[in-house]
């Protein structure tokens, strides 16, 4: 792909099609930017603006004042890191052992994993409530931990399969020659090669955590309060304080973009050519 | 060679096992059973063995019905504006240029954003008295005066479908960016070499390397699309009217508003029963796929 | 020795009695469940104000998200772990009754002095039909109608008194005023998405309507009452004084129609003035809901707090619970909550015009029966079927007969 193409091509070609698609993923975005520094009487308007009369930035101070909002950065960043680490642990070693091996009951247990993924979890609210309790760990860290490394694990296991049944087995045959045991074939072979499909399954698992709002409703909500119910906090019965939630909404979504820029260059590395010998 | 049983892929596999049985799999087994069960929270005297009378009950609640086929209108479209989408998106991000970086980490913002706001923000963005897309469109002239979009029973749910393609698009951006990555740049070099298009490049190389990729989050997405109810819940309800129900959506108003969740519990099997029928035969070829490549 | 062992244990055992006497008075510590629209007010004076009253008792208070709130509560209940004192919406408490997850508060209130400074309509609505008492009142609101004055001005008009003056206005407010064809503002906004049901509770409660006759089976269905239901159907589908976006309109929508000037009348209540007011100041007042053909009716919204039969601390509970619905401490809560007292000691008589318009539907303002049906009806069986009806999916009968059936079983 290094054939140069001249500049209008790129512009036509390249550019302006992913300028576009950027757009499109930014527009909701930039709209509640402009509702966050739109003073709440002016919200709406006997006629319809694009941009707010008398602009005022009052709610972002506001929001980390009145709701504490950086602790709630930080209960999300505990809660999402956490369970990317241990639900990447834990699917890594059970998908290469699904894409290396051919045993009893493979195929039995990766449907049942799809299965599992096709129950509604909305409807598991109180037995998981139940379960939390009888552990002790309602309000708690451990709580939202464990019950997003369970829910993405199904997920995860199958993804990172199919990222490892993208490399060929003759890697693994050949660090066992070289004097590896199988699980440092595994640790220091397979997996560097498959940063790119475990970095994008570490990502898939980040963001579920750092999104999901019912569990962490039910089962937090007091001492640990993550992003997604402090927000929530700020729809009340008769009222939505616009500004605040959208003020919030803007800023939660900054840190995982900014962790997302700095590591995406490791993670979606081109695999070079001397890695497969065709 | 010994026939002894090789344990390694076992311990492999126990952490995973362990947690999905002790958290997710007996809390199913659990409501699977309240399905076969008169159970309406408050009403606890009532709680009887009914074998398969919910059963029957969905079969003949036209609710149920209308449900189950928002839920395939729902999938299909959400699932091809997502991939149509993503994909496209992948194979920008996976040419160079210089502000790639930043594109790459740009496109994540809806998938990072949390559903409630999701779901207001495109509910006022639609809204039929004082949304911007319906200023835009009547100024471009497209449209002579505002549309109630999400109030309208035909358009509401293809306009919440806008909605979740904008939010789910970037999973499959970057799954496909990720399998997209792993291509060898070797084999495109050769085929260069040996002169063929782009097209045919696409079509014998991407492609077919791409296919286990494609094929897993496709699946997993479609399980995932056919669960979400939280962006339709906020933005309208599940209204107006039956018109955005999907199987979740009933099955959660069922369960948290009627609080009769011997019923919730038969509409989510349903749903379960629903996704085994469509995956099974595509899951019993990709898996056999598998075996054929050892 | 035998004989001196046996009388230091005689000496002991008093103080071993007065030793578990002693353990009654230990820290009681009581969680507190709440939700306030407002996200700057907190309930942290009132909870140092109490412990100090009550130096043996701990209050924990939890601010829980409205949208979730019945579901955690459940879930809490469900799972046996709810709180000792929770707010209450009154149409949840047929069905926590019947689950047995609220506590007879008759006793302690028997003993209350500060009972009769509740308004008895207050004692009177939230009383179940068993004749206890679950709740404990905290506050209320009632739902009168916003006009925008500078509309009436223009059109020389006055707020309504009975249903035919409404119509009549409605139609007039309703105009087309940059002449493109399509009118601009609409006469009244009507509430069609989930919460609604009060709306269609003025117009069709007040005019022949009744949820259960007097001497049995379902009112909804009489011919009074189906064409009371189409009258309301009407003014969306024939008259459209309502906007298109009515069957999806919450309470987000119709407030902000009434700020955008999209609408010229609509339901509401005190809790939406400050904002409203902020907005519009005097191009904004309220007026009592007009009358049926029968009778007023307006909905009676409130809200109370009740006591967790699971709670191992009742005595603290009822304790933390009156303390909130004494006038001082009820005058505190109400800054925060946005609502009317339900002390007649706080009924200053002063106010603004909302309060006025609140004050003066205090006759005749209703709640829904004490059915365990209701809490489904509000939440998702009236939204679908007058959606469904106002989309010309199903007709007026339809829709009574639905509920009907619904408060039947």
């Amino acid at each position: 792909m290094t054939r140069h193409l001249p500049l209008w091509r790129r512009l036509l070609g390249l550019h302006l099609p992913v300028l576009v698609i950027v757009l499109f993923a930014l527009s909701p975005y930039i709209w509640m930017f402009i509702s966050s520094i739109t003073p709440e009487t002016d919200l709406y308007g006997e006629v319809f603006r694009y941009f707010p009369k008398n602009p005022t930035f009052e709610n972002y101070p506001r929001i980390f004042q009145k709701v504490a909002f950086a602790r709630n950065l930080r209960d999300s960043l505990i809660v999402a890191t956490a369970t990317m680490l241990v639900g990447l642990g834990i699917s890594l070693t059970a998908s290469y052992s699904f894409s290396r091996f051919r045993f009893r009951g493979r195929n039995y247990l990766m449907i049942q994993f799809l299965v599992i993924n096709m129950f509604p979890i909305v409807l598991l609210l109180i037995p998981l409530f139940v379960i939390m309790r009888v552990l002790r760990l309602i309000d708690t860290y451990f709580a939202l931990i464990i019950a997003y490394s369970t829910f993405t694990i199904p997920f995860s296991t199958w993804m990172m399969t199919s990222f490892f049944n993208a490399i060929p087995k003759q890697l693994d045959e050949a660090a066992l020659v070289d004097g590896c045991t199988r699980f440092s074939a595994m640790t220091r072979v397979i997996v560097p090669i498959a940063m790119p499909g475990i970095g994008a399954t570490g990502i898939y698992i980040f963001i579920t955590a750092w999104n999901e709002f019912l569990y962490a409703a039910i089962l937090t909500g007091n001492k640990v309060l993550t992003i997604p119910v402090a927000l929530q906090n700020l729809i009340g019965e008769y009222n939505i304080a616009w500004g605040l939630l959208t003020a919030g909404g803007i800023i939660s979504v900054i840190p995982v973009i900014v962790l997302f820029f700095f590591i995406q260059k490791q993670l979606i590395s081109g695999m070079t050519a001397g890695a497969v010998k065709a | 060679m010994k026939r002894k049983t090789d344990l390694f892929p076992y311990t492999l596999l126990t952490p995973a096992l362990s947690a999905t049985v002790l958290i997710i799999f007996f809390p199913i087994v659990q409501t699977a059973i309240m399905s076969l069960f008169n159970y309406v929270i408050w009403k606890p005297k009532d709680t009887r063995f009914i074998g398969l009378g919910n059963y029957l009950r969905a079969l003949t609640d036209e609710v149920f019905w209308i449900s189950l086929k928002n839920t395939l209108y729902w999938i299909a479209g959400v699932i091809l504006l997502q991939l149509l989408l993503g994909f496209t998106t992948a194979m920008l991000l996976n040419r160079e240029f210089k502000w790639r970086g930043l594109a790459r980490s740009l496109i994540l913002i809806p998938w990072v954003t949390p559903s409630v706001i999701t779901a207001l923000m495109w509910r006022w963005m639609y809204d039929g008295n004082n949304g911007v897309i319906n200023d835009l469109l009547v100024r471009i002239g497209l449209l002579n005066s505002y549309f109630p979009w999400l109030a309208n029973s035909t358009t509401a749910l293809p306009a919440i479908m806008v909605a979740l393609m904008w939010q789910g698009f970037p999973f499959f951006a970057i799954m496909i960016l990720a399998g997209l990555q792993a291509i060898p740049g070797t084999l495109y070099e050769a085929a260069e070499v040996d002169g063929a298009s782009k097209l045919q490049m696409f079509t014998h190389i991407t492609l077919p390397m791409l296919t286990p990729i494609l094929f897993t989050s496709i699946l997993l997405r479609i399980i995932w699309v056919a669960n979400s109810m939280d962006v339709i819940f906020v933005m309208t309800g599940g209204g107006p009217g039956y018109a955005t129900y999907t199987l979740p959506v009933f099955a959660f108003i069922r369960a948290y508003k009627g609080l009769d969740f011997g019923y919730a519990s038969t509409i989510a099997i349903f749903l379960t029963l629903l996704l085994i029928a469509i995956v099974a035969g595509y899951v019993i070829r990709v898996l056999r796929s598998q075996e054929a490549l050892r | 020795m035998k004989r001196a062992s046996i009388l230091v244990l005689l000496l002991l055992l008093p103080l071993a009695l007065f030793a578990a006497g002693q353990g009654e008075e230990k820290m009681a510590s009581i969680r507190f469940w709440y939700h306030f629209d407002n996200p700057d007010a907190a309930v942290t004076p009132l909870v140092q104000k109490f412990e100090k009253e009550n130096p043996s008792i701990k209050v924990s208070p939890e601010f829980i998200a409205w949208d979730v709130y019945n579901q955690k509560l459940l879930t809490s209940i469900a799972a046996g772990n709810p709180p000792d004192v929770s707010q209450i919406k009154l149409w949840w408490q047929p069905q926590l009754v019947e689950m047995g997850a609220l506590l007879d508060l008759s006793d302690y209130l028997a003993k209350w002095p500060g009972r009769t400074d509740v308004f008895d309509k207050i004692w009177d609505l939230t009383e179940y039909t068993d004749g206890n008492q679950y709740l404990m009142p905290l506050q209320m609101v009632i739902l009168y109608m916003y006009y925008r004055t500078d509309m009436f001005n223009e059109l020389g008009l006055k707020p309504a008194t009975t249903r035919a003056e409404f119509l009549d206005l409605a139609k007039k407010l309703t105009r087309d005023t940059n002449g493109d064809g399509t009118p601009d503002v609409y006469g009244f906004g009507i509430r069609g998405a989930r919460g609604g049901h009060d709306w269609w509770g003025t117009f069709v409660l007040s005019s022949g309507a009744e949820f259960f006759l007097p001497g049995g089976g379902s009112g909804l269905t009489t011919t009074e009452a189906i064409a009371a239901n189409q009258w309301f159907i009407d003014l969306y589908r024939v008259h459209q004084v309502s906007p298109p976006t009515t069957p999806n309109d919450g309470f987000q929508q119709i407030i902000a129609n009434m700020q955008s000037g999209k609408t010229a009348m609509t339901i509401h209540h005190i809790g939406s003035s400050k904002g409203l007011a902020e907005a519009l100041g005097d191009k904004l007042s309220a007026a009592p809901v007009p009358k049926g053909t029968k009778k007023y009716w307006t909905s009676f919204g409130d809200e109370e707090n009740g006591v967790l039969a699971a709670s191992q601390y009742p005595d603290a509970a009822f304790k933390w619970a009156s303390f909130l619905a004494t006038a001082e401490n009820n005058a505190i809560w109400q800054k925060s909550s946005g609502q009317v007292s339900i002390n007649k000691s706080n009924a200053t008589g002063g106010g603004d015009r909302f309060l006025k318009a609140t004050t003066d539907s205090a006759d005749f303002a209703g709640v829904l029966p004490a059915h365990p049906g209701t809490a489904e009806f509000v939440e998702s069986l009236w939204p679908t079927q007058m959606q469904r009806a106002f989309l010309g999916e199903i007709g007026s009968r339809e829709m009574m007969q639905s509920f009907a059936d619904h408060f039947a079983k």
